[in-house]
């Protein structure tokens, strides 16, 4: 008898725990605006996050700021903004345009792959392929485009999916044939508008994420894995492409080297709301959270997610520390 | 001679307005220094966004002057029914929102459009293209011109027109001896106005053509990607090179008053 | 020359009720009424420059109601002369040479011809804006009759000039019209002007004909209360007619003949009555004793009210007069008038 209320009074003591303690975790004192600027093939993802999000933590409000991923790095680095949480498309950007003056870690969260998106308006829409694309696009008269390699990974990444074409399909000289037919005035600064350049009839085929073609609805061309640059053992691979862009300072470039697509995020070293950004993140990188939103909207995310070396993991903040695992 | 408060209040407003206005663009045209101005005059992406800027507004004026003007004397000269709705269309544009404009052009202009795909089997191209540019500055511009034509027009008695047929000329002979000669510096202010107009759009040329790039976004485009540094002084240029044009259209108008 | 048949004009401020007229060649005719009648409607009709609604207009035996303005050859000169203000004096008035092909040295003859007798030689280079209201009416009459039209309206010529520009201009016409075999209709609302000038004319009220004929049968023998007051009339009454006496309130007017209705109106030129002041013995035959209810001053003339019973006369009497018979108010009078004077209808 006395085992049994024993046994009940402690279960309900430790209900109770548990309920004031995730309680805690709920009603912590988070508030204010969190500004985030992100890669344009996040905005949908992230749209759905900052609705759950706010749902637990109706004190905070998410503005975020879509942009090429270069675009977004030199808001905060030249133009100085304000910023809590910048996400990017290739996490090379932050460790090249952010690292170590605006932010001090990157933690690597999904991947990506890219694909030829279409519409049943496009031209030749019947006849293209994983076989022909190529031939395709170089065809007079098709308007395909990608976004600014300056401005968005997007942007590079498709320039790189046509050199590692060249070399993977063993045509000498396409990479060359294919830039020829694509003039300037297909390229868009940020690789989201290529959607409704495409929806509305007025480009035939543009380069995204696979998650930007599913999340829009678009038809689109899935390439061999040696070229789509999603599947990281390929890695060695996709390093023979190399794109040329602007640097740091305007008058200088850097060369961006292929690999696969991996997305970054971090924290801006003097972020506005620092408490809430990280209360963000926490969620953003939960496996439960905006990892599984990723996942359901056809982005890939690492779980968990990743930092290369444990100098990194170490200088994270503390509750983001059990959602990274080290990993190069 | 004592003036009366009103005069002083007038004066005032006056002076508030026209600080208003030369505040800001003082301060933007002494910003740059002079060195910035002539390495900004010596990139040739500058010349040729200014270039492509000043001749697409002034294709978009003559369209106007073309198109409008016809519409512009029917609507001073004729009454019938609808034409207080055939002038608020007219001035439609005014008030759409400037990306608004660029997204409606673009919608028609895709093959998702029955006369976008008209125009592909014509082979015209509107996205990213100087076609497409016009065609926004176009739209946005000939409000202005043809309020200003149709106003000059209004001032021309009709008499004087119907005198001119019962001597013997045609409508159009009549157009040409009477009216224009008459209404001609209304016509002009309505193309300089439509030129200003179209110069200085952004909003929507920036949706249907990024490339080519015009002046503004070539200054927006800068202003986004390195500072306030390296876009002031491509408007520097813009803005003073607008100036001496439209200085000069105006003092050429002076000239022909003078004369007569 | 000119024969209107059935014009009807259905505009938003303006309308023409089925109008018809027939003017010969060479008339001088006159078209008279009150602002709003529809005078100006009418003219620019035959010009071309209004839609018709019904009807048809023809110019020496040809139809032209289909004929645009430039084919038809009637000129027009405005009342505010419509001078093209671009141009100068000389250009204005050889402006319809550009559309007429004349042989040169007859259109250099006719120049000469009108600015002589305009007067206009000496301000051939001026502009519009520098001229006197007479001056550009002149301008705007030579312009017109540069192209030798058939038919020449006016619209109230002489009504924007001063008195003095007046008689000038209308001696102009009258001159030019009798040296010509051009067809002028005018416009006008002053009607003795009309008297001056015309020899047919036609009164409009409300877009509609009321009376046309000879300029002295209007003025004499108007053929309503509308015409009557147009033309001056004053005197008009509402009358039973009896035998050939006309009673009105309790007067009762001899008019030597029988009228052919038993009721209507009667009219009496005011300078056809006569003032005194003892009953005049005379051939008159209507007179009665009145009082004297306004003496009012009007320039050359007094216009006098006297009140015979229910019946108010309206007279006209020199100053001289006035003076002689030491009128006032409320002074006894008798007023005569012949039989002949009064016209009935």
């Amino acid at each position: 008898m006395r085992a049994a209320i024993l046994f009940r009074w402690t279960w309900c003591a430790m209900v109770a725990i548990i309920l004031i303690l995730t309680q805690g975790q709920a009603f912590a004192e988070v508030s204010g605006k969190i500004v985030i600027f992100n890669a344009g093939s996040l905005t949908i993802p992230l749209a759905q996050m900052e609705k759950e999000f706010e749902a637990n933590y109706p004190q905070v409000d998410v503005l975020r700021e879509a942009a090429g991923s270069q675009k977004c790095a030199r808001k905060i680095s030249d133009l100085k903004k304000p910023c809590d949480i910048m996400a990017s498309a290739d996490y090379k950007v932050i460790d090249k345009l952010l690292i170590p003056n605006y932010a001090d870690w990157n933690i690597r969260f999904a991947t990506n792959q890219l694909v030829l998106c279409y519409t049943d308006k496009s031209k030749y829409a019947g006849e293209v392929n994983a076989k022909n694309w190529y031939e395709i696009l170089a065809r007079k008269g098709v308007i395909w485009g990608h976004s600014e390699p300056n401005l968005d990974p997007c942007g590079y990444r498709a320039l790189m999916v046509l050199q590692l074409a060249e070399k993977y399909y063993k045509i000498p000289g396409l990479y060359a044939r294919l830039v020829a037919n694509r003039p300037k005035e297909n390229i868009r600064p940020k690789s989201v508008e290529l959607v409704s350049l495409l929806q509305t009839g007025n480009m035939d085929y543009a380069w995204e994420y696979l998650s930007v073609a599913v999340q829009h609805g678009l038809k689109y061309i899935l390439l061999p894995d040696q070229i789509n640059l999603g599947n990281y053992r390929f890695d060695e691979f996709y390093s023979q492409a190399v794109v040329k862009v602007t640097g740091k300072k305007p008058g200088t470039f850097m060369d961006m080297k292929g690999g696969s697509v991996t997305y970054g995020i971090t924290m801006i070293k003097d972020a506005p709301n620092r408490e809430a950004a990280i209360a963000f993140l926490k969620y953003m990188l939960d496996p439960q959270g905006g990892l599984k939103i990723l996942k359901n909207q056809g982005q890939p995310p690492f779980v968990p997610c990743r930092v290369p070396t444990g100098a990194m993991k170490s200088s994270l903040p503390e509750p983001l520390k059990d959602l990274v695992e080290v990993k190069d | 001679m004592k003036r009366e408060p009103f005069f002083w209040v007038s004066i005032s407003c006056g002076i508030v307005i026209m600080a208003f206005i030369l505040l800001p663009l003082i301060q933007l045209l002494t910003s740059p220094s002079v060195g910035m101005l002539r390495e900004s005059i010596g990139d040739r992406d500058v010349v040729r966004s200014i270039w492509l800027s000043i001749y697409t507004a002034g294709l978009a004026a003559l369209i106007s002057f073309v198109f409008g003007t016809p519409l512009a004397y029917l609507l001073a000269r004729y009454d019938f029914r609808g034409k207080r709705l055939v002038e608020g269309i007219i001035d439609l544009p005014i008030a759409i929102p400037h990306p608004v404009v660029g997204i409606a052009i673009l919608s028609v202009a895709g093959k998702n459009h029955f006369f976008g795909q008209i125009l592909a089997e014509l082979g015209v191209r509107i996205m990213g293209s100087v076609t497409g540019i016009v065609t926004v500055l176009t739209f946005v511009g000939i409000p202005f011109y043809l309020n200003a034509a149709k106003a000059g027009f209004e001032a021309v008695s009709p008499r004087l027109e119907r005198v001119s047929r019962s001597l013997g000329a045609s409508m159009f002979g009549t157009f040409v001896r009477i009216t224009f000669p008459l209404a001609w510096r209304s016509m002009l202010i309505g193309i300089i106005m439509c030129s200003a107009r179209a110069i200085s759009e952004f909003g929507a040329v920036v949706i249907v053509a990024y490339h080519p790039m015009i002046a503004p976004v070539l200054i927006y485009e800068r202003f986004e990607a390195y500072g306030l540094k390296y876009s002031q002084p491509v408007a520097v240029w813009l803005v003073s090179i607008s100036l001496i044009l439209f200085l000069l259209l105006r003092i050429l108008t002076l000239h022909k008053v003078e004369e007569q | 020359m000119i024969a209107i048949r059935g014009l009807t004009i259905d505009l938003r401020d303006f309308h023409l009720r089925d109008i018809n007229l027939e003017i010969a060649e060479n008339e001088f005719f006159i078209l008279m009424g009150p602002t709003g009648a529809g005078k100006t409607v009418l003219l620019e009709a035959i010009v071309g420059l209004i839609p018709i609604k019904n009807g048809a207009i023809s110019i020496d035996g040809r139809d032209i109601t289909a004929l645009p303005p430039e084919k038809r050859g009637i000129s027009i000169v405005y009342q505010d002369y419509a001078l093209f203000p671009h141009l100068t004096v000389l250009d204005n008035i050889t402006y319809g040479l550009h559309f007429h092909k004349i042989d040169k040295r007859k259109a250099q003859g006719r120049l000469a011809k009108l600015l002589e007798v305009l007067n206009l030689s000496h301000l051939q280079h001026r502009l519009p804006t520098n001229l006197s209201g007479g001056e550009k009416q002149r301008v705007s009459v030579a312009r017109a009759l540069m192209v030798e039209p058939k038919v020449l309206l006016l619209d109230e010529p002489l009504s924007a000039l001063d008195p003095g520009f007046r008689e000038e201009v209308r001696g102009s016409l009258k001159k030019l019209h009798q040296t010509s075999s051009i067809t002028f209709l005018m416009v006008t609302h002053d009607f003795s002007e009309a008297l001056s000038l015309a020899g047919r004319a036609a009164v409009m009220n409300n877009g509609r004909i009321e009376q046309v004929g000879e300029i002295e049968d209007i003025f004499k023998r108007p053929n309503s209360a509308f015409v009557a007051d147009f033309v001056g009339m004053k005197n008009l009454f509402h009358a039973e007619f009896k035998g050939t006496k006309a009673l009105v309130s309790d007067l009762e007017i001899e008019l030597g003949v029988t009228p052919p209705n038993s009721h209507g109106y009667i009219a009496i030129r005011p300078e056809d009555i006569v003032i005194s002041r003892r009953r005049f013995s005379s051939s008159m035959r209507n007179a009665f004793s009145a009082v004297v209810t306004a003496v009012i001053d009007q320039g050359f003339y007094y216009e006098v009210r006297a009140q015979s019973g229910e019946v108010g006369f309206a007279s006209l009497i020199t100053k001289s007069s006035l003076i002689e018979l030491k009128l006032r108010e409320t002074s006894d009078v008798f007023v005569s008038f012949k039989a002949t004077a009064v016209h009935f209808f």
